[in-house]
């Protein structure tokens, strides 16, 4: 599995140096998206204290937080899902299922957009200048609570994808698996806690960015106890768990496109 | 020339139709990001009175209409057109005897944003009946004056959205080239905030460049906030600025169209 991987991150990486103008432009973009993101911040810094009782540190580890979740979204889950999607159209995905792997590996893994890699860099350095900017009252105890809530947070996200394209085996004409994902990415980008009711509970249960933005923020705020915080691990393991399970009930009904 | 129009119209109608699941899809990235400011700005004025000046309510009506007027004001050229330059099937539009972007594009934009209304305004009363925003601020008049502006800023963001388009005679970069000119739009119209809060320096170029035309100037005439001089000096703007798009466009698109060499067709 592992030289699969090795192999997968071979062919992306020659394809990204085969359009290195292109990715130097996606770079500028980025940066220029990061700058309007701190001005954002500064302008509501520059009027508040703090926002709904969050301050500018708090805020700033939340967008390298968001910007984590965002890169998993923009370099893997976006391009497989299209490359997906063209396979079950076309019927290709015949031969990746004949193929001796794990199925579930072959179809998260085989695209990566590889200079997402800087944008990864760039949401560890938010993070770390806005933990540190928010600075004492961190408990070790907190920020291992932060680090295991945001993974399984993203775990959670990954799940719900399996389940979106894993539908594509029941209902083929649903290429817009996933742009509900999408539309409510941007509600990650600031506190869940300050949203309306009605907003707060479709970022939570229905569509759960925010379980892998606001959430791990809060353990690290100290807002969650010990029993909240191993509920939403509970909550990570078994939606991977029964995401896992719908996608091969998905894959006995696939019948093919092109036989 | 108008039964021309009259039948684009109805072949662009009936293929927005088609892709009628997509439009959902996007009218919900669309309403995500204004619904979201909208919180944060309200929480912060709620817990302090006022921002500079804009109460909860403010907030609330700002948005409100900016959510109207962002999709009147939109175009979506690029997506239209990009690939026709680049695949080479623009060729196929140029053998007919109109300009294809001022009629067929054009029209296609205002089936997409007529239908996309259509879709939103049940959305938007759902969201009026959650906010509950004082809308007693706006009145016929204002709303009457802000017809012209929107079309203007219609004119002025299609003309320049199609002269980034056409520069895909040149390049294949042209997706970035228009992404940036979004991010410009979204710096100086007053998108995610209006434009009082912004620093100084920001307020005072975004005055002069066409996007606040295209968000802030509209939104903040129908709340009825402008003095009349402001009213005028912004109308007075707006002409200008479609005058440099309209010069613009036509000057890239006549070249791009001379450089046009139909790959594989």
């Amino acid at each position: 599995m592992l030289k699969l991987f090795t192999a997968f991150l071979k062919i992306n990486i020659q394809m990204t140096l085969a359009y290195r103008a292109e990715t130097l432009t996606h770079i500028l973009l980025n940066l220029m998206w990061l700058g309007w993101e701190l001005l954002s911040l500064s302008i509501i810094f520059g009027n508040t204290a703090t926002l709904g009782g969050w301050g500018p540190g708090q805020l700033i580890a939340l967008l390298g937080v968001f910007r984590l979740v965002n890169t998993l979204m923009a370099a893997l889950i976006w391009p497989n899902t299209e490359k997906f999607n063209s396979s079950i159209r076309d019927g290709s995905w015949d031969y990746a299922l004949l193929q001796p792997v794990n199925s579930l590996f072959l179809v998260s893994f085989s695209r990566m957009v590889i200079w997402r890699v800087w944008d990864l860099v760039l949401a560890a350095i938010l993070t770390i200048v806005g933990l540190s900017m928010s600075g004492g009252g961190t408990t070790l105890l907190n920020l291992l609570g932060f680090l295991a809530l945001a993974v399984s947070g993203m775990l959670i996200i990954y799940s719900l994808w399996i389940v979106l394209i894993a539908l594509t085996f029941w209902f083929t004409k649903f290429d817009n698996n996933v742009t509900i994902l999408q539309a409510l990415l941007d509600a990650g980008r600031y506190p869940a806690t300050v949203y309306p009711l009605w907003l707060r509970l479709i970022v939570t249960f229905v569509v759960p960015i925010a379980v892998a933005t606001t959430v791990p923020l809060q353990a690290l705020r100290g807002d969650l106890n010990g029993l909240q915080v191993l509920l939403y691990l509970v909550i990570g393991a078994a939606s991977f768990f029964f995401a896992s399970r719908i996608w091969k009930a998905g894959i006995r009904k696939y019948s093919g496109a092109s036989s | 020339m108008l039964r021309i129009y009259q039948r684009l119209w109805q072949v662009n109608w009936a293929e927005q139709w088609q892709y009628r699941a997509n439009l959902l899809m996007y009218l919900l990235y669309w309403l995500v990001s204004p619904i979201v400011y909208l919180a944060v700005w309200t929480t912060v004025a709620n817990s302090q009175g006022s921002v500079k000046g804009f109460t909860a309510n403010d907030f609330a009506t700002y948005y409100m209409i900016l959510l109207i007027v962002d999709q009147l004001n939109s175009e979506i050229t690029i997506h239209l057109l990009a690939y026709k330059i680049q695949d080479g099937t623009l060729s196929g539009e140029l053998l007919k005897p109109i300009h294809p972007i001022l009629t067929n594009t054009l029209v296609n934009n205002l089936a997409f944003k007529a239908l996309t209304l259509m879709a939103m305004l049940p959305v938007w009363e759902i969201l009026f009946l959650l906010f509950r925003p004082d809308f007693s601020s706006v009145t016929p008049q204002s709303v009457l004056l802000a017809v012209p502006a929107i079309v203007l800023g219609f004119g002025i963001n299609f003309l320049f959205g199609a002269a980034i388009t056409c520069v895909a005679f040149w390049t294949t970069r042209v997706y970035a080239l228009s992404e940036f000119y979004y991010a410009l739009l979204i710096l100086f119209a007053g998108q995610f905030v209006p434009l009082d809060l912004m620093p100084p320096a920001i307020q005072t170029i975004a005055q002069y460049l066409p996007f606040q035309l295209l968000r802030y100037f509209p939104i903040q005439l129908i709340l009825g906030k402008l003095p009349p001089e402001v009213i005028a000096l912004d109308f007075a703007l707006g002409v200008f600025w479609l005058a440099v798009a309209v010069v613009i466009f036509r000057f890239v698109w006549r070249r791009g169209v001379k450089r046009f060499s139909a790959v594989g067709a």
